[in-house]
């Protein structure tokens, strides 16, 4: 056996520990983008048939055994961390990207396992071609026997169970976060990707999510939420009306005016499930948009919702109100204490603490137009992650609103690489609770005839 | 004035080079195995990091193979170079084409005819070119690629693991084994081992092995992650060689084949984020899927 030459390779290599070698290749951060935050899910992938999964075997080889749990784990810590280089990413996106679809045969045995029959004989017709990764599983296209076109997700087999028992290994996650990411809190991040891959393995709850999202948004003249088809879904297969439409890559070519257009709605259906709805998909990215033009935009996936309860949102309400409307800054602090962003009684001055957090209401600050310029988003999603300022010490981001940080990264990154421009704080009004604004827009006017449609056939439901 | 830099003590990346040059993109032949050897579906197992351990554990064992190491290599400055080296020495030999796998056995016989010298402990004196001793370190590797990936890694039967044992005499042959001298299945592999009497854990051997249990300069958090994979490796020892080096029973709960799967699996996935290691596992899989 040769020893020599290894001694002499391991000169040549630089020294750090296993995993952080491997996760965090590269050295800091030199112009971040929120942009990359979507780089890998934005892309539509380009499957590997050629390497195409034959086997619940081959599934679990890839997929099982920690390697799902810690794809994960990995795509959310580069949303919360900022010193993840951008090496990290790529190498994060090049993982996912290389999740190899079913075979043909292997998706149908998941169809029988799961409808009891062939898909050639459950629907009218069947692409055994899938045309989309989706989360742990795939999508086909397919034709109901009564002649509906839909879209139809097919987990791969054994991953819930995989992905279940990885979870319960709490002690090999949290040395694994531990090791890779060193500055994040490995018990919070352990506990939010237990809850983030349970809703994901379970198909019935994200169809419910989906249901309630298509039933609230029905006949809305631009948001559009497609239906799930129940008699077709389980806790392994989703069957949802198929939606065809412009993808977001394409949509950035698109001229500026179709681009706001585009930007309002994702504005708007981001603050009306918010304030109105009381629940948000927690995991929104440009992949999950689907554009027709004239602001008409698709919203799909349903796998990672959050509910919030009034006791949730009133602390935030409160923030947004006593900064934004009244210019209360003793107001806006407390607020922010009760909902846990700060710790009460740090000695910070009140003004340092409008200035900090105040930069995240910057869009709706003042009552104009105004344009979320790629740059103007970065620096947001840079404050977000701020660890060093002097509110540091004595804030934090409480659990139940990491989702909403996420949602606003998100939106923040979509609003800024479409350039857009409108006047944010007008289109917030209209769904805040404490101003329930008239409409602003063209597009507020259609929203408000639809919401008073809804009132009346409420009112004749009932 | 410059700072000198800290050298690095667990080197992954030098795993990925191995890994991705080991295995050609544009090979000239199928090599010494083949893509539908039992060899080269073993050598890809998740379960091969374990193994290598484990096989560590059992070569150290040999009194004068270990004196050679110990005596003629500075290999304890660089435990994991080390291992990335025999690594990438093995996957070459499978997955390169047959010149490339000549030529690196060619290198490794070239290193063993400088090796030579007399054992402290037992007085006897060893040359590495001796077949009987580098038969003993291909029975400690292949016995440990059997047990470890028959126990953790992807289903090998029995009739499999006696294939693969005959396969792998090509392995002993190339670094000068007389090929009627290597086992050619799985029992005659666990009569030889049984059968070598100068086995015992020597000074030289626990110095070793204890640096590759506890490599030093690694973070905490890594280190808790390699001891367990030690402790495992321990746990697939022979009772015997266990007992030899004073070592536990590492409680069952650790030895469960879902735990261990799950630490490979994390272990793994690290390594499988570094540039080229992906990419080499694919062409491995392609040629595979083009001979099924």
């Amino acid at each position: 056996m040769p020893e020599r030459s290894a001694v002499k390779q391991s000169r040549l290599g630089r020294g750090a520990a296993l995993a952080r070698l491997a996760l965090r290749i590269g050295g800091r951060y030199a112009a971040r983008s929120p942009w990359l935050v979507f780089a890998s899910a934005d892309r539509k992938r380009d499957l590997r048939h050629d390497l195409a999964f034959r086997s619940a075997e081959e599934v679990a080889e890839e997929l099982g055994s920690m390697k799902g749990a810690l794809m994960k784990l990995g795509q959310m810590a580069s949303y919360i961390d900022e010193d993840l280089p951008p090496r990290f990413r790529a190498t994060m996106a090049r993982l996912q990207h290389s999740a190899p679809p079913m075979d043909a045969a292997l998706a149908r045995s998941v169809i029988v396992q799961e409808l009891g029959d062939g898909p050639e004989r459950i629907f009218e017709r069947w692409d055994p071609l899938p045309i989309a990764a989706a989360s742990i599983g795939q999508v086909h296209r397919a034709i109901t026997r009564d002649g509906r076109a839909a879209a139809v997700k097919v987990q791969y087999p054994g991953i819930a169970r995989s992905i279940t028992s990885d979870l319960r290994n709490v002690a090999l996650l949290r040395r694994v976060a531990a090791a890779a990411f060193p500055g994040l809190d490995a018990t919070a991040l352990i506990e939010e990707l237990g809850e983030r891959l349970r809703d994901e393995v379970d198909y019935v709850l994200e169809a419910e999510n989906q249901e309630l999202f298509a039933t609230y948004y029905q006949g809305h003249p631009f948001i559009h939420v497609p239906h799930v088809i129940n008699e077709l879904s389980t806790s392994r297969v989703l069957t949802s009306e198929l939606v065809i439409g412009t993808r977001f890559d394409a949509v950035r070519e698109w001229g500026q005016r179709e681009r706001d257009l585009a930007a309002e709605t994702i504005h708007r259906f981001v603050q009306r499930s918010l304030y109105r709805l009381h629940a948000f998909n927690g995991d929104p990215h440009p992949g999950n948009y689907l554009f027709h033009g004239g602001g008409r935009v698709s919203f799909l996936d349903f796998g990672l919702t959050k509910h919030f309860s009034d006791e949730d949102l009133a602390p935030l309400v409160d923030a947004l109100r006593f900064l934004v409307f009244e210019r209360d800054g003793e107001g806006f602090r407390a607020a922010l204490e009760r909902a846990g962003f700060l710790r009460p009684g740090a000695p910070v001055p009140t003004s340092t603490v409008v200035d900090r957090f105040g930069h995240f209401y910057g869009t709706v600050l003042r009552d104009e137009p105004m344009t979320i310029t790629p740059e103007y988003a970065s620096a947001i999603v840079r404050r977000f992650f701020d660890a060093g300022g002097p509110l540091a010490q004595f804030s934090d981001v409480p659990r139940t609103y990491v989702v909403l940080q996420r949602i606003n990264i998100g939106l923040y990154a979509v609003l800024g690489s479409l350039n857009a421009t409108a006047n944010w704080r007008r289109i917030g009004e209209e769904m805040w609770p404490f101003v329930n604004g008239p409409a602003s827009t063209p597009m507020g006017e259609a929203d408000a005839e639809w919401e008073s449609r809804q009132e009346r056939s409420l009112v004749r439901t009932a | 004035m410059t700072m000198p830099q800290p050298t690095g003590l667990i080197n992954v990346e030098s795993f990925a080079r191995a890994l991705d040059r080991a295995v050609p993109q544009r090979p000239a032949d199928d090599g010494l195995f083949g893509p539908s050897s039992v060899v080269w579906r073993v050598h890809r197992d998740r379960a091969y990091l374990l193994a290598g351990v484990r096989s560590l554990m059992m070569q150290a064992l040999h009194p004068l193979p270990m004196a050679g190491v110990a005596q003629h290599s500075t290999w304890q400055e660089d435990p994991f170079g080390r291992l990335a080296a025999t690594g990438g020495y093995i996957l070459a030999v499978t997955y390169g084409d047959t010149k490339t796998a000549h030529a690196a056995a060619a290198r490794v016989r070239s290193i063993h005819t400088h090796v030579k010298g007399t054992d402290p402990i037992t007085g006897l004196a060893y040359q590495a070119g001796d077949p009987s001793l580098l038969l003993w370190i291909h029975a400690a590797l292949v016995d440990s690629i059997v047990k470890v990936v028959q126990r953790y890694g992807n289903a090998l039967d029995a009739a499999a693991a006696d294939r693969y044992v005959a396969e792998m005499v090509t392995f002993a042959e190339i670094v000068g084994v007389p090929s009627q001298l290597a086992p050619a299945n799985v029992a005659a592999l666990d009569a030889y081992i049984r059968s070598v009497d100068l086995l015992q854990a020597t000074p030289a051997a626990r110095e070793a092995i204890a640096i590759v249990l506890d490599p030093p300069r690694l973070d905490a958090p890594t280190l808790e992650l390699w001891h367990d994979l030690g402790r495992v490796a321990v746990g697939t020892l022979p009772d015997w060689a266990r007992e030899m080096y004073g070592f536990a029973m590492p409680p069952e709960s650790l030895m469960e084949r879902e735990a261990v799967r799950q630490l490979i699996g994390a272990i793994d996935f690290a390594f499988e984020a570094l540039p080229g290691v992906l990419e080499a596992r694919e062409r491995i899989e392609l040629r595979m899927r083009a001979h099924a």
